[in-house]
C-alpha cells in the first residue's frame, strides 16, 4: 500500500465506552449455548 | 513498528441508483418474492398433510411439494434476495458502469431459465429429490441442468462484483475499500469457492448418469460434494444478515459502525472456517474416516469465532448508541431502542432467534451428540430458526427500506405497523412450529417423511401432538407470508412516492484506522484453499479408492 496514514489520535487521551451491559448479555447468551448443549448431552448420556 | 493502516475514503461512500440500475436490482427481488409465495404455500401443505388430517388433491405427491419448498425456498428465494442486496449495496459503495450493469441481465436471464428448467421437473413430477437431490434417487436431467445455469448465472453476477471493486480500487489507490464491498466480495468469494462442489457433482457425476452416459453413480463422493458446498451455502445465507447487521442497523437506531476492521475480520473468518466443514453433515456417513470427521468438527468449531465477534458487537453497539443517547444504568440503552421500527424490530428478531439457531448448530455439530438429532426433525426446526427467521426476517427489515428506495417510494407509517404486525405472527408461527419441530426431534421423530402411523407403533403416536403444533405454527406462518407479500406489493407499486433512506452506518470520527492487511486478497484467498486441501484431499482421495460399487438410479419410492 503507498498511500498510508499515521494514526490519527493518541490512544491514551481516548476514553473507554462502558460496555458493562454489553458483557453482560454475551455472558447470558453464552450462558444459554452452555445450558442447551449440557441438556441434550444429559439427553446422549442416558440413552 | 505499527501496521500499516489504510487511508478512509475521502468522498462518501453513498452513490446515488439510477433507474436502469434500480430495474435490475429489484428484477432479482421480484423472483425472490414470487419463490416466497409458492414455496410458502408448499411448506403450509407440508405441515397440515403431517398432521394427518389433510390429503394432497390430485395426486400430488408429498415428496413433490417438499421438493418445491426447499429448493424454491432454500436455493432460489434466498440466492435471487441476496444477489439483488449485493447489487444495490454495491451500486451505493462503488457504482456500477452500464457494462457491468449489461453483464448482469446476462447473469438474471441465465438463471431464470435454469430456474424455469427446474421448477417445471419438479412441477411435473420429475424431480422429487428434495433439495439435497441425493444420489441414487434420478431426477430428470433438465433439473440437474437447470441448477448448473443457475449456479453459473450466480457465478457471472459474482464476477461482476469483484470486476465492480477491482475498478474502484484502481480509481481510489491506497484507498480502503468500503466496508459494504469488502462484505460482498467475502460473500461471492466464497459462494464460488463453494459451489464449485456441487459444480462438479451435478456435471460430472449427475448429468451423465441422467442422461444414460454413466450407469453408475458412486453416492458417497455426491454427497461429500454436496456438503462441502451445502455448507458454506448456510453462510451465503447468513453473510448477508450479518451486512444487514453491522452496516444498516446502526445506521437506523442513531449510532455508528463499533469497529470496521472487528467486522471486516469476522467476515474474513467465515471464508475461513465455513467450507471446510461438511463432513459435519455426514457424521452418520459409513466410508468416511473418522479422524477426518473430528478434524472438520473441530474447524466446525471455529466458525462459532466469528459469530459470537458478532454477537458482542451488536450489544456493544446498541449500549454505546443507547449511552450517547443518555440512557444509563445498566439496560437502559436496551429499552430505548427503537422498537417501533420495523427496519429495525424485524432483524432484531432475527438476531434473537439466532440465539437458539446458533446453540442448536454448535449441538448439532458435536459429533457423537449429533446421533441424538441426526435426521430427526430437530434439524428441520434448527434451519427453519437459523434460515427461516434469522435471515428472512433480516431479509424483510431490508425489503422495508431497500424496495421503496429502488421504486422511489416512501415506507408509510401504516405499512410500518403492519411490517410490525407480520413481524410479530412470523415469531409466534416460528415458535410454535419450530419449538414442536425442536421438541419432537429429540424424541426420535423423523425428518424429510410425509405422514405415517409407522404401522400403529406406541413411540410414533406420541408424536402426532407436535405435528399438530406444526401445521397450527405453518398455517400461522403463511397468514405472515401473505401480509410480508402484500407489503412487497404495496411498497413496489402504490406506496406514495418520495425518497426512502438507503442506511449505511459510518465509523466513529476518531476511530482507529484499519490495518491495511485486510486489503490482501491474496492471502485471504490462500489460506482459504489451503484449509480446504487440508481438510479435504486426504479423506477425498480414501473415498474414492475405497468406495463401494456405484449405484444405479432408482425412480422409485420417490424420484421420478
Amino acid at each position: 500500500m503507498s498511500n498510508l496514514q499515521e494514526k490519527k489520535t493518541d490512544p491514551n487521551q481516548k476514553k473507554e465506552p462502558e460496555l458493562k451491559g454489553t458483557l453482560i448479555s454475551v455472558f447470558l447468551v453464552g450462558a444459554f449455548i452452555v445450558i442447551s448443549w449440557i441438556g441434550v448431552f444429559v439427553l446422549f448420556i442416558s440413552r | 513498528m505499527g501496521i500499516a493502516k489504510l487511508e478512509d475514503a475521502k468522498s462518501s461512500q453513498s452513490l446515488p441508483i439510477t433507474k436502469p440500475e434500480s430495474r435490475l436490482y429489484m428484477s432479482f427481488i421480484h423472483v425472490a418474492f414470487i419463490s416466497l409465495l409458492i414455496g410458502g404455500l408448499m411448506g403450509l401443505l407440508q405441515t397440515l398433510v403431517r398432521s394427518g388430517k389433510f390429503e394432497l388433491p390430485w395426486g400430488i405427491d408429498y415428496y413433490q411439494i417438499l421438493t418445491v419448498h426447499g429448493v424454491i425456498l432454500g436455493l432460489v428465494l434466498t440466492t435471487y434476495f441476496i444477489i439483488g442486496f449485493h447489487f444495490a449495496l454495491m451500486g451505493k459503495t462503488v457504482g456500477i458502469s452500464e457494462k457491468q450493469r449489461k453483464v448482469t441481465w446476462l447473469a438474471f436471464w441465465v438463471m431464470v431459465v435454469g430456474t424455469i428448467m427446474t421448477a417445471t421437473t419438479i412441477l411435473l413430477g420429475e424431480a422429487s429429490v428434495l433439495y439435497t437431490f441425493y444420489a441414487p434417487l434420478r431426477a430428470h436431467p433438465a433439473f440437474y441442468i437447470g441448477l448448473a445455469l443457475v449456479i453459473i448465472g450466480s457465478w457471472v453476477a459474482g464476477f461482476v462484483n469483484w470486476r465492480q471493486l477491482y475498478v474502484w480500487k484502481k480509481q481510489n489507490p491506497g484507498v480502503k475499500s468500503p466496508l459494504a464491498a469488502f462484505m460482498v466480495t467475502i460473500n461471492t468469494l466464497l459462494w464460488f469457492i463453494a459451489s464449485l462442489g456441487v459444480a462438479a457433482a451435478v456435471l460430472i457425476q449427475f448429468i451423465p448418469w441422467s442422461l444414460g452416459y454413466a450407469e453408475t453413480i458412486n453416492v458417497l463422493v455426491s454427497r461429500t460434494l454436496f456438503w462441502y458446498f451445502g455448507h458454506p451455502l448456510v453462510y451465503f445465507w447468513l453473510l448477508p444478515a450479518y451486512m444487514a447487521w453491522y452496516l444498516v442497523i446502526p445506521k437506523i437506531i442513531g449510532g455508528k459502525i463499533f469497529s470496521d476492521s472487528l467486522a471486516r475480520m469476522s467476515f474474513v473468518l467465515f471464508l475461513f472456517f465455513s467450507i471446510p466443514v461438511g463432513f459435519h453433515h455426514q457424521l452418520t456417513e459409513p466410508g468416511v474416516d473418522p479422524t477426518w470427521k473430528f478434524i472438520q468438527v473441530v474447524l466446525t468449531f471455529m466458525v462459532v469465532i466469528p459469530s459470537l465477534m458478532t454477537a458482542f458487537s451488536l450489544f456493544a453497539t446498541f449500549e454505546i448508541t443507547g449511552r450517547k443517547k443518555g440512557y444509563g444504568g445498566l439496560f437502559g440503552w436496551f429499552k430505548h431502542l427503537p422498537w417501533k421500527d420495523v427496519r429495525f424490530l424485524a432483524p432484531f428478531i432475527g438476531m434473537l432467534a439466532f440465539i437458539p439457531g446458533g446453540a442448536g448448530g454448535i449441538i448439532n455439530a458435536s459429533h457423537q451428540m449429533n446421533a441424538v438429532v441426526h435426521n430427526t426433525i430437530w434439524v428441520t426446526g434448527h434451519f427453519h430458526l437459523t434460515v427461516a427467521t434469522t435471515v428472512i426476517l433480516t431479509f424483510f427489515g431490508i425489503t422495508y427500506w431497500l424496495v421503496p428506495h429502488l421504486t422511489g417510494r416512501k415506507l408509510t407509517p401504516q405499512l410500518n405497523k403492519l411490517g410490525i404486525v407480520q413481524a410479530i405472527i412470523w415469531t409466534v408461527g416460528m415458535t410454535i412450529m419450530s419449538g414442536a419441530m425442536h421438541i419432537v426431534g429429540l424424541f426420535g421423530a423423523p425428518r424429510r417423511s410425509s405422514y405415517s402411523e409407522y404401522g400403529g407403533t406406541e413411540q410414533a403416536s406420541e408424536w402426532i401432538g407436535y405435528q399438530l403444533a406444526q401445521a397450527v405454527g405453518g398455517t400461522i406462518l403463511f397468514i405472515g407470508i401473505l401480509l410480508m407479500i402484500y407489503i412487497f406489493v404495496k411498497l413496489t407499486f402504490f406506496a406514495p412516492k418520495g425518497e426512502e433512506e438507503f442506511p449505511i452506518a459510518e465509523e466513529e470520527e476518531d476511530a482507529e484506522p484499519t490495518p491495511a492487511f485486510f486489503e490482501n486478497w491474496k492471502l485471504w484467498i490462500a489460506i482459504t484453499i489451503a484449509l480446504i486441501l487440508f481438510a479435504y484431499t486426504i479423506p477425498f482421495v480414501d473415498i474414492i479408492q475405497n468406495s463401494p460399487p456405484g449405484s444405479k438410479p432408482f425412480d422409485f419410492p420417490i424420484g421420478r
